[in-house]
């Protein structure tokens, strides 16, 4: 089990480090990148080892995880380098996670020798689908075979494999969708997350958007693909656990339950959003920006937010509510020192009463038609009527 | 100043004919304000006015010119050029003996033009018809010539042709006046009869009174009396407009000027109202009305906190507009507002822009009604200024709405769509007149409230912006009306009733709903949009609810964007008025307004 937790509600546990490169840029994708540029990963180390030196010790710590970008558009000798720069920070307890984000194309042997001599022990594989007409509606440089060959490589070496996999693209079918689940599942990974395409402002899809050249799914088809992944994945043995995210029991993602749980974490590399003793900073989006800085001795952060008290109690209970288990209210009330009544008036009782809440013993969590709709239910929450 | 070297005069003319060009220039060429005074559009000193180009408020002036031998008091009392205020018109013109009717070189004739045309002769006024911009290169002077032949049976040699952008003509026009307006008749031995044609408000002197002698003498520190308003006030101080207030001791009969009286409120001076002695009052002036206000809607402050703040502005408001008026009133759909009146929809354009731009206030206006007239079966009689006070059907004897007499002066292509517009708003065709063989004057008699709402735009858009229309209410009518219910999710949301015509509800009511589905966002449950009159359901709409809505991807770097977007929507939302749970969008007030004139 890995869930082996020391942390408490002040100390800082936690480490997200991002690594903002790409062999390109996918059309859907509005991340915090740079694409094309290894000139720049040598640079990124250097900024990355500078930003860390600013921590005063080395701090024990029960999760680490590299985002992308893709981590693992790094070298093998560059990805050593950043794991060593980390190790040298950083003490992982006994049983820690240590995940990092890859793609299919760049699982190899030499990869997964230096990952397993750091001690990664979950893996998170931006499969994305099994379709390889759909891989290319998506721009993605892999196919379908790339993620065999990762898988076979994977699966027997590390603790912990999850494949993220993307639903209703332009023209996509049920049947394509329910197959994509199907080899998923068959691949065997620990953990899977599953999500519906959404078009962003600022990308390739969001222009096509808007010249028509694509259209939305419609909302009916989204929904059924939605359900059926959960009906299916839940129907095989896994543990619907947060809105897109689907484990086998022990193998919830911890590093991510921590965002959700409004716990700390520290962050670094460009566009890193780290929340430490209330205060949530976002390092500079632009990674060239990031590395003039930091490399020229300036701070890293380039916004700086520290929410009220009761603002975070709000937070606190939307992020807890997107996990299917719900929120135990006298533990929140407990930890965030507001009565759920002081947080969002009788918002609850009202979504209780449209059957978009349910409350069991003292545990509120989102029914079947409360998580379809719940982005319409966390702005009541954010911002209540009488608040 | 004997009555003989007197003339008084007013200049009507539509909307960008060039009013205040003219009377700009005649103040020049009568020495009254020198060139470098001279501010474009002096005489409008309102800066809406200005914005928008034409006058709302009546301003007067006199000027002292040298003909021949002989000096002249020239009296221009400018009127407003805009239907919703026909009645300060008709005052403004019984103030003077002439008129100069400007018409437009290119333009020619409008229907504005020949309703005030009408008016004036109607007033036994002398008319001077005045072609204004012939040094434009597409002045069509000669058949304008003709129009005006056609229309008001005056011959060309009666006709001035000026520019008064380029001076051109204007000796000549001043000429005219002298020549052709009479002189005021009135006996200065009589008692004292001086009509009220205009007033405002000044921040420290307090009302300022324009009038016009028709009889006798008034003289500083004498004791007046107001006939309509039975007030009495001492004059403070009198004077004419050059075109500043000049102070002089005596306005004697036949003379324009104002009075000041230490008055602190505009509703004691009313348009129309004749001025006389405190004791011994003469009989009062012919043609009195008290302000009618034809046009009502509710004002509502965006959001609860600023109610107070309207309030204040609506005071400041009314201070220099006593032709508006409001009251508290309360909806239960939004909250605490004001009922307000206006004299047409233009005014209530315009109040609503100065409280915005004056007072920086967001409103929520409901949707504008005219006022109707009830006799219940008891016997008594009621006024009814929005929809909610009509009373059950099963009360009322006999309902009422205000009828107009319309005229639109239209190019003759296109007569058809616009008795196609009059038809569909049930009007009924009263005469035809062709002006000259292009223009034809069409008069038909419509129910104000289909006219008000979008019949100046419908017209413009079906004429290709070359017909122009004008409206004068000729009175009350029986008519087969109803109130309209709009019911979201089942209950009954006040502030979207509307009184229609029976035959009209159903079309009507599908429009509303259908409207009201597309300015209602969807939410988690369904919304039933209804219209109803009394408790049958004539058309219904649903607002389909969301089927799925729930963001993929939230971690460390989405968290606070996601919370920032959520709580933005929120923000949003309540900026709408949220009723049984249904957000409803300002803009779906004004929905109500959708006669569905497309599908008809």
């Amino acid at each position: 089990m890995l869930n082996v937790m020391h942390s408490n509600a002040t100390e800082t546990r936690s480490v997200y480090v991002h690594v903002p490169f790409c062999a390109h840029r996918c059309p859907y994708c509005n991340f915090t990148l740079i694409a094309g540029r290894p000139d720049l990963h040598e640079a990124y180390l250097d900024a990355i080892e500078l930003e860390l030196s600013r921590l005063p010790d080395v701090l024990e710590i029960d999760t680490l995880f590299f985002g992308g970008g893709t981590p693992t558009e790094l070298n093998c000798q560059q990805l050593d380098r950043l794991f060593s720069i980390f190790q040298k920070k950083f003490q992982l307890i006994d049983g820690a996670e240590f995940s990092i984000e890859a793609n299919p194309k760049d699982i190899t042997s030499g990869l997964l020798e230096v990952i397993k001599r750091h001690g990664v022990n979950r893996v998170s594989l931006g499969a994305q689908s099994f379709d390889n007409q759909k891989l290319k509606v998506l721009g993605r440089d892999h196919q379908a075979i790339h993620i065999h060959q990762a898988m076979e490589l994977l699966v027997p070496k590390v603790d912990s494999v999850s494949l993220d996999l993307i639903f209703g693209t332009h023209g996509e079918s049920l049947e394509t969708w329910h197959a994509d689940l199907n080899q998923a599942i068959d691949l065997k990974p620990q953990h899977l997350s599953t999500y519906g395409l959404t078009y962003e402002k600022g990308t390739a899809y969001w222009k096509s958007l808007q010249s028509g050249a694509l259209e939305l799914t419609d909302e009916e088809v989204e929904r059924n693909m939605y359900e059926h992944a959960i009906d299916h994945l839940t129907g095989v043995g896994f543990e619907h656990y947060e809105v897109s995210n689907f484990a086998r029991p022990g193998f919830r993602c911890v590093h991510n339950q921590i965002y959700w749980t409004g716990k700390a974490f520290h962050a670094f590399g460009p566009g890193a959003a780290r929340f430490v003793n209330g205060v949530r900073e976002v390092n500079h989006r632009s990674t060239t920006k990031y590395l003039n800085d930091v490399l020229a001795g300036k701070s890293a952060v380039g916004e700086r937010e520290e929410l009220s008290p009761i603002d975070r109690a709000r937070e606190r209970l939307v992020f807890g509510l997107r996990r299917l288990e719900g929120v135990c209210i006298e533990t929140l009330e407990e930890e965030v020192g507001f009565t759920v009544s002081e947080i969002c008036g009788n918002e609850i009782d009202q979504l209780e009463s449209r059957g978009l809440l349910q409350n069991q013993a003292g545990h509120i969590k989102l029914t079947r038609s409360g998580l379809l709709v719940s982005d319409s239910i966390w702005p009541r929450i954010l911002v209540p009527n009488d608040g | 100043m004997n009555l003989k070297n007197i003339r008084n005069f007013c200049i009507i003319a539509h909307i960008d004919h060039g009013k205040s060009t003219l009377a700009d220039r005649l103040l020049e060429y009568t020495g009254t304000v020198t060139k470098r005074e001279m501010k474009e559009q002096l005489l409008d000193d309102m800066e809406l006015e200005r914005e928008r180009g034409i006058t709302i408020k009546a301003r007067t002036v006199s000027m002292q010119y040298k003909h021949g031998n002989e000096s002249y008091e020239l009296n221009l009392i400018d009127t407003p050029g805009h239907v919703d205020f026909q009645y300060e018109v008709s005052r403004s013109l019984a103030c003077g003996e002439g008129a100069l009717l400007l018409v437009d070189a290119f333009q020619g004739i409008e229907a504005q033009t020949v309703a005030n045309a009408y008016n004036a002769m109607d007033q036994e006024l002398h008319i001077i018809p005045v072609i204004n911009k012939i040094d434009l290169t597409h002045a069509r002077v000669d058949e304008i010539v003709e129009e005006i032949e056609q229309t008001l049976m005056m011959g060309e040699d009666e006709i001035q042709k000026v520019s008064a952008k380029a001076g051109l003509g204007i000796d000549e026009l001043l000429d005219a006046v002298i020549g052709a307006i009479p002189p005021p008749e009135g006996d200065v031995d009589e008692p004292l009869q001086a009509m009220v044609f205009d007033s405002h408000y000044d921040e420290y002197r307090g009302v300022i009174t324009y009038v016009r002698v028709m009889n006798g003498t008034i003289k500083k520190g004498q004791k007046i009396r107001f006939i309509g308003t039975e007030s009495n006030h001492e004059v403070l101080e009198l004077g004419q407009f050059a075109p500043q207030q000049r102070p002089c001791d005596e306005l004697h009969a036949g003379q324009v000027g104002y009075l000041i009286c230490n008055i602190k409120s505009l509703e004691l001076v009313n348009i129309g109202d004749t001025v006389s002695t405190a004791n011994n009052s003469a009989e009062p002036l012919e043609g009195y009305q008290p302000p009618k206000r034809m046009v009502y809607c509710g004002l509502y402050p965006s959001d609860g906190q600023d109610f107070k703040e309207l309030r204040d502005a609506l005071e400041r408001l009314a201070i220099n507009d006593p032709s508006f008026e409001f009251e508290p009133e309360t909806s239960d759909a939004l909250g605490f507002g004001f009922r307000c009146g206006f004299l047409g929809l233009l005014h209530m354009e315009i109040v609503q822009q100065r409280l915005e731009q004056e007072s920086d206030i967001d409103l929520v206006q409901t949707a504008p009604n005219v006022t109707y007239e009830l006799t219940l079966r008891n016997g008594e009689t009621k006024e009814i200024h929005r929809p909610q006070e009509v009373p059950d059907s099963g009360d009322i004897e006999e309902f009422r709405q205000p009828i107009v007499k319309v005229n639109f002066v239209v190019p003759a292509d296109y007569i058809g769509a616009v008795m196609k517009l009059c038809q569909d708003r049930r009007g009924v065709q009263k005469a035809t007149e062709y002006l000259s063989p292009t223009r034809t004057m069409i008069t038909y008699e419509l129910p104000l409230a289909e006219v008000i709402y979008d019949l100046h735009d419908k017209l413009k858009s079906a004429t290709r912006g070359y017909g122009t229309m004008d409206y004068e209410v000729i009175g009350y009518f029986p008519a087969d009306l109803v109130r309209m219910d709009i019911l979201v999710n089942g209950k009954k949301v006040d502030a979207l009733s509307v009184i229609c015509d029976r035959n009209d509800a159903d079309r009507r009511g599908r429009a509303v709903c259908k409207k009201l589905k597309e300015e209602i966002d969807r939410h988690m449950f369904e919304v039933a949009v209804q219209a109803a009159i009394g408790s049958r359901v004539i058309a219904r709409e649903t607002v389909r609810a969301l089927r799925k809505n729930v963001t993929a991807k939230c971690y460390g770097g989405d968290i606070s964007r996601k919370r920032k977007l959520w709580a933005k929507q929120r923000e949003g939302k309540k900026r709408m008025k949220s009723i049984g749970s249904v957000d409803i969008p300002q803009k779906a007030f004004m929905a109500v307004l959708d006669t569905g004139a497309e599908k008809r």
